[in-house]
Order: C-alpha cells, then sequence, then structure tokens
C-alpha cells in the first residue's frame, strides 16, 4: 500500500488542467511535463519541433526564389495547394489537442490516450509522402511510356535468333550539277542484276536561307535481274565513298520488285552536303540491293553472349563460395566462443576476428566489388574477390555460431580419452557441425550465384556486366534475355538447393 | 596407485566446488561417491583427469602429479582412466563402431586418426568391446539410434578402449531406468573384479550405494563429510543417510524407494 500512494503522490501534477493547457498552448508538451508525464511531453515537442522544421523545408524548396516568408508560402500554396493547406491544418489541429490533452494529463485515471500519437504519424507519413516524391497520377498517366520496353524484356526471343543474310545489288553513277559530259549508263552484264538511271546527272536536295528543303533533281531508276516480289533497298553513296539510304517523306526508300524482278521508280535526290573545299566533277552513286536470309535461324550474339556470361556467373559464385568455405572454416574455429574460451590470448583472438568479421559483413558485397575492381581491374575475378570476402565473413559467423551450440558433452568424452586438441575437434566438433555446414555452405553459394548477377552492375563480371550494358544502350530485348537467364538460373539455383539441405538435414 | 591430496577447487564466479578433499585409492576397488547435485561429485570426478582444472591441491598418479602434468604427459595419463557420463556423451552422428573407436585416440599415430584410420588390432579391439556389450550387430548404426541403455553400453565400450586401470563414471545411471540401472552397475561389477579395473563412481540412490560399494565417500557443499566401508554403507540406515544429504534427505529417500528394485 505504501508503495503504491508514493506512487501516485509522484504522480501528481504539479499545475491544475487549465495552466497545462495554456502551458501546451504556449510550448507544446510543456504541459504534459508540467503534469508528469515527461516522456509524453517530449515526444510531442519533438515531434512538432520536427513537423515544423520539414514543413519550413519542404515549402522553402517550392517556393525558393520568392524573398520573405509569406511570398515563399503564396508560392507555396500555389504550386502545391492540398498539400500544403493539409499539413498546416493538421499541425494547428495538433498544437490544439496537445494543450486540450495537457487539461486532460493533469485528472488522475485519464492519463494515456494514444489517439494524438495517430495524428502525429498521419502527419509524418504525409511529409514523408511530399519528401519521397509520391505521384501516383504520373504513374498512372505515364504507364504507356513503360509498355514497350517492358514487353521486351518479358518477351525478348524475337532478339535470340538471327539469320545469315546475302545480298545483292546494281548501282548507277550520278554526276552533280549536269554538264556536256554526263556519265554513261552502266554496262549490263548478262544474269547479273541491273540499275539505270535517267538522267544520270541532276542537283542534289539542299536547304535554303530558311532552312527549308528544296527539292533535288528526280532520277527514274529502272532495275532489272533482281529477285521477283521482293523488298529493295535504295542507298546512296557520296563521292567519298560514304553511304546512306535516303528517305523520302521521313521513311527509308524501298520497293518491291515485280514478277520479272524489275521496277521502275522516281527518286528525289536526297539532301547531301557537299563541301566547299571540293574539287572536280562530283560523281555520286545510287544503288539498289537486296538482302536475302540463307539458311535456317542461328543464335544471335546477345543469346550466345548471354549463356556465356551465364556459365561465367554461375562459375564465379562457385569460385567464391569455395574460398569463402576454405577461408571461413579456420575462422569460424577462431570466432566460437566456447573453443576459445581458454585464455586471455585466444579470447582477445576471438574478439579480434568477430570484430573483423562483423565489419566486414556490414559492408554490401557491391561495394566490395568496387574496392576489388579497383585492384586487379574489370572483370569476373573482381567479383570472386568480392562474393569471397563477404562469404568468408558471413560463413564464419553462421559456422561459429553453429560450432558455439554444439553439445559440449562429446568433447570432454573425447579430451577424456587423451586425445589431443586437433584429435578432439575431428572427433567431437566436426561431426556435430557437418549438417549446418553443408545446409550453410549451400545457402551461401545460392546466394552468391544471385550476387553474381548484379555483381557486374559495377564492374565484376558475369551477366550483371552484359545486363547493364544492354539496358544503358536501351536494347530491352538483349536486357530482356539476360534477365530470363538470371531468374531461370536462380529459380533452379533455389529448389535444387533446398532440395539438397532438406536431404543433408 | 592414485591419491587426492587437499584438492580444492574454486570457479571463477567464486563458488568453491570442492575444499580440501583428500582420499587414497587402492587398485580394484569399486569406489561410490555419494551427495546431493551440487555437492562437487562431477567436479571432484572432472578435476582428477582435468577436465576441469583444480585450483588447489595434488593428485598422485603412480607418483606422478597430475595437476602439475605437462599436455603431453596429461594425455598419456587421460588414456589410462576411462570415463563415462550421465548423458554417455556419445558423438550422436557417428556411426557406434566410430565412437568406440576413439576411445583408441590417446594410442594412435594422430595423423592416421585424422582421417578416420585405425589399425586393424584396434578395430578387432573395438568389435571385441562390442560383442562383450551384447551390441556388436549395433555397430554400424549411428550412435542416436540406440536406446539409453545401449548408448551406455557403447560408453563403457569406448572406456574400456583405452585399457585403462581406472573408470571415472558421473552418475552413470541416472538418466536410465532402475532395471536398466542394475544391468549397467552390474557390467561395471564384472568388469572390476574380472579385469581388476579401478572404479570411481558418483550414484544417487542408497540401495545401488549399498549393493555395489566396496568403498563410500560422502560430499556435502564440497567437504567430505562420510567415509564408509563396504560393510559399513550395508549398516547404514536412512536416518545416517539423512545426515549426509542434510535437509533434503525426505525427497532423496521418497526416490529411494521409487528407485529400488
Amino acid at each position: 500500500m505504501a508503495v503504491q500512494s508514493n506512487k501516485k503522490a509522484d504522480c501528481a501534477p504539479l499545475v491544475p488542467g487549465p495552466a497545462a493547457a495554456v502551458a501546451s498552448l504556449i510550448v507544446p508538451g510543456l504541459g504534459q511535463i508540467l503534469a508528469r508525464q515527461i516522456q509524453r511531453g517530449l515526444i510531442l515537442l519533438g515531434s512538432v519541433i520536427t513537423i515544423i522544421i520539414l514543413l519550413a523545408w519542404r515549402i522553402n524548396l517550392l517556393a525558393h526564389r520568392e524573398i520573405g516568408a509569406l511570398a515563399k508560402l503564396g508560392k507555396a500554396l500555389d504550386r502545391r495547394p492540398f498539400f500544403i493547406l493539409f499539413l498546416i491544418i493538421c499541425t494547428v489541429i495538433l498544437w490544439l489537442w496537445i494543450a486540450w490533452d495537457a487539461h486532460k494529463q493533469t485528472r488522475p485515471g485519464k492519463q494515456g490516450g494514444l489517439s494524438i500519437f495517430v495524428l502525429v504519424i498521419v502527419i509524418f507519413f504525409s511529409l514523408g509522402w511530399q519528401i519521397s516524391q509520391i505521384n501516383l497520377y504520373k504513374m498512372v498517366v505515364e504507364l504507356p511510356d513503360a509498355l514497350p520496353p517492358l514487353s521486351r524484356v518479358l518477351w525478348p526471343w524475337k532478339a535470340a535468333v538471327t539469320y545469315n543474310t546475302e545480298e545483292v545489288g546494281a548501282g548507277a553513277d550520278i554526276l552533280i550539277g549536269c554538264d556536256d559530259n554526263p556519265p554513261p549508263p552502266p554496262e549490263e552484264i548478262p544474269s547479273k542484276p541491273y540499275l539505270m538511271a535517267e538522267p544520270t546527272c541532276g542537283e542534289l536536295s539542299r536547304l535554303d536561307e530558311n532552312n527549308k528543303v528544296v527539292k533535288g533533281s528526280i532520277l527514274t531508276l529502272t532495275g532489272r535481274g533482281f529477285a521477283p516480289n521482293m523488298e529493295t533497298q535504295i542507298w546512296w553513296k557520296d563521292s567519298i565513298g560514304n553511304e546512306f539510304r535516303p528517305r523520302q517523306e521521313g521513311k527509308y526508300v524501298s520497293l518491291k520488285t515485280d514478277d520479272d524482278g524489275g521496277f521502275t521508280f522516281k527518286l528525289i535526290m536526297p539532301y547531301r552536303l557537299i563541301p566547299p573545299s571540293a574539287v572536280g566533277k562530283q560523281i555520286h552513286r545510287v544503288e539498289a540491293r537486296q538482302v536475302t536470309q540463307v539458311g535456317g535461324p542461328i543464335a544471335s550474339d546477345p543469346l550466345k553472349l548471354t549463356i556465356g556470361r551465364m556459365a561465367e556467373t554461375i562459375f564465379m559464385g562457385m569460385m567464391a563460395t569455395l574460398f569463402g568455405i576454405l577461408f571461413s572454416i579456420p575462422a569460424s574455429f577462431l570466432a566460437a566462443r566456447n573453443l576459445m574460451s581458454g585464455s586471455w590470448i585466444t579470447m582477445s583472438l576471438y574478439y579480434l576476428t568477430r570484430t573483423v568479421m562483423n565489419i566486414v559483413r556490414s559492408i554490401e558485397p557491391l561495394i566490395w566489388a568496387l574496392i576489388a575492381v579497383v585492384w586487379v581491374g574489370l572483370g569476373p575475378f573482381a567479383g570472386i574477390i568480392a562474393l569471397t570476402i563477404h562469404s568468408i565473413a558471413a560463413l564464419g559467423k553462421l559456422y561459429s555460431e553453429a560450432i558455439e551450440s554444439i553439445d559440449p558433452g562429446p568433447i570432454e568424452a573425447i579430451q577424456a580419452t587423451g586425445a589431443t586438441q586437433l584429435q578432439t575437434i575431428m572427433y567431437a566438433v566436426v561431426p556435430q557441425m557437418i549438417p549446418s555446414f553443408v545446409s550453410f555452405s549451400i545457402y551461401r553459394w545460392d546466394i552468391n550465384v544471385r550476387m553474381s548477377t548484379i555483381i557486374g552492375l559495377v564492374g565484376g563480371g558475369g551477366i550483371g556486366f552484359l545486363l547493364v550494358q544492354y539496358i544503358r544502350l536501351l536494347d530491352y530485348r538483349s536486357a530482356g534475355i539476360a534477365v530470363w537467364f538470371i531468374a531461370v538460373t536462380v529459380a533452379t539455383l533455389d529448389y535444387v538447393s533446398a532440395e539438397i539441405r532438406a536431404r543433408f538435414v | 596407485m592414485f591419491e587426492v591430496k587437499n584438492l580444492t577447487k574454486i570457479y571463477d564466479d567464486g563458488t568453491v566446488a570442492l575444499r580440501d578433499i583428500s582420499f587414497e585409492v587402492n587398485p580394484g576397488e569399486f569406489i561410490v561417491i555419494i551427495g546431493l547435485s551440487g555437492s562437487g561429485k562431477s567436479t571432484l570426478l572432472r578435476c582428477i583427469n582435468r577436465l576441469i582444472e583444480p585450483t588447489e591441491g595434488q593428485i598422485l598418479w603412480d607418483g606422478t602429479d597430475i595437476t602439475a602434468a605437462e599436455a603431453s604427459e596429461l594425455r598419456r595419463i587421460r588414456r589410462q582412466i576411462g570415463m563415462i557420463f550421465q548423458q554417455f556423451n556419445l558423438v550422436k552422428r557417428s556411426n557406434v563402431l566410430t565412437n568406440v573407436l576413439a576411445g583408441r585416440l590417446g594410442y594412435v599415430k594422430p595423423g592416421l586418426s585424422l582421417l578416420h584410420r585405425f589399425p586393424a588390432r584396434d578395430r578387432e579391439m573395438a568389435m571385441q568391446a562390442l560383442e562383450r556389450a551384447g551390441i556388436a550387430d549395433q555397430a554400424h548404426k549411428r550412435a542416436d539410434e540406440l536406446s539409453g541403455g545401449q548408448q551406455q553400453r557403447v560408453g563403457i565400450a569406448r572406456a574400456l578402449m583405452q585399457e585403462p586401470r581406472m573408470i571415472l563414471a558421473d552418475e552413470p545411471v541416472a538418466s536410465l531406468d532402475p532395471v536398466l540401472a542394475h544391468t549397467i552397475l552390474g557390467y561395471l561389477e564384472k568388469i572390476n573384479q574380472e579385469e581388476k579395473i579401478t572404479i570411481l563412481c558418483s550414484l544417487h540412490y542408497l540401495d545401488l550405494v549399498q549393493r555395489y560399494a566396496t568403498r563410500v565417500i560422502g560430499l556435502r557443499e564440497g567437504r567430505i563429510v562420510y567415509r564408509g566401508t563396504q560393510e559399513e554403507i550395508r549398516r547404514m540406515t536412512d536416518e545416517e543417510f539423512k545426515e549426509i544429504y542434510g535437509e533434503e534427505a525426505e525427497r532423496v529417500s521418497a526416490g529411494l524407494k521409487e528407485g529400488g528394485t
């Protein structure tokens, strides 16, 4: 009883309710502190201060060009009316609520009540919504932009195959600027495609002083002896041998041959700047080319590269796991309290190993990879080093915990036979460790392969290296192939490692 | 042959487990140590082969002081002293034969034993030990597949592989039912009588003590409070037993009646 009354006296408010309310109206939370609800008061005070600072920061950011608090507020209200208004109203309500709460806290038996904190949390999350720039409207409206790359990533197999091609074609020389001596039409060789231009000279398209295109002369192209009913591309080659496909109305010029493999086509001579320094006659060339597929589909470069890099990735994971296991076993013995509790030397070794392993483990493999890339250069070896370092620390901890949880009975039994320290470890410690050892090692292999798929992002080799290149080239189909391979490999590995672990343990 | 002189053990946390223990053991004796849990029985047995380091005192083995022995000498002494445990302390995931062969670790070359290779003679010896214990057919099973009584036989077989001159038994039957307790202790008695192996055993129940001990040492709070010969212990009444066990004797005698045969 004595204790209880004592406690009550301790909890008695220092001021009456209205005074507490006024105190809280001046400094939020002060009333609660005066009502002996110190923790509550401090939390509320801290919340209000934080909210006001964050709100001021966001308003300032929205109107950073305005000068003066009112101007800033006006501008911010103008830009984000709903958000700013909502938060200001909420903050005012909170302020008043805190005052009322202070009044309530002075009455014994009415303390507690957590609903005020719901409002605090609502304000914080509204701020968070704005600070983290969540924009649901944009997300919905701009969804169509995501669809083309997404569909390519999800179904990239078009890029997985390619065909060998064979090109046939014929060309005719064109003189820029007609004179008395235009080039003659080319000689016709039997059983080869033949292209004739009429006339064989003309003016190129050019830009006038308003950058408007002035159309060039029109050439009538006549072709014979091409493959029938097939798309034929027109190419233009300038006097120094640069070639390009001319466009008409924004599209590459191409035509279809008739049943006999012939065509007639009117081509406007394309725009090509002839530098003023050019001397002599400018002979360009117009060509008609047909590209045909030869043979069946063959694996495309992205597919071949992906398969090669995937193999590299899996082996990276395996090598890193192997090295990780080899080095973490001795480390785990040093980090096992029950084996190291012998003397202060072993104990300090224990603490040293533990500390180093904790530090190493807390640094992500990606960061280790950055360091390793500086060390041994780009490529899978850097990735292996990064994963090995992390594996040693992670496995060392898991193994040492497995050692710490073993039954000490067999150890003393084996020691009692006169066995050496090493024999004791082999006969009493190792057999007890095997299940968890196998389980952790396979789990780590699983993790390492998964990690090695992304370690390439920073230059650590493996498929991530390829993936990030494709993404930067906006080659979403090839990236999609890599993503598919990663997904299938990781899923397979997940299943296999779960199976092996289930069987061993 | 074997003598404990003024043995004291104080743990790091300040607990005094043993105070000034002295006794002598003659070859071929079956000495039983009695006392409540926490009276220091286990600590005493473990101090003898230095699984626990004694704080003070001497343990003389053929005139050599075990407490002062170097690591290699300690191992040589340890291999002459077998030990069996309440929880059997077998390596559960290893098979029975490997567990028994582990008893030879003090004798074999360390290099070979790390590869789990043992001389053919040792393997034969292990099979014989299992046969004597009546569990030869279990040799290739995992140790944790065996029943409690069988596991303790494996424990004894492992101790016998050391060709010991003395066996320390720490509550060897406390995890077994009364009938099995008699079988196991009977087996130890047989070893004691036929091979003249000295046995130093801690036990809980008065009737087992009366049946098997040739000499009794009573411990309470780390001190020797009772020494008795075979005749004296057989004449001992519950009231005298209470004096050793102190205030909690009621519970212990109730357990005695339950455990009696």
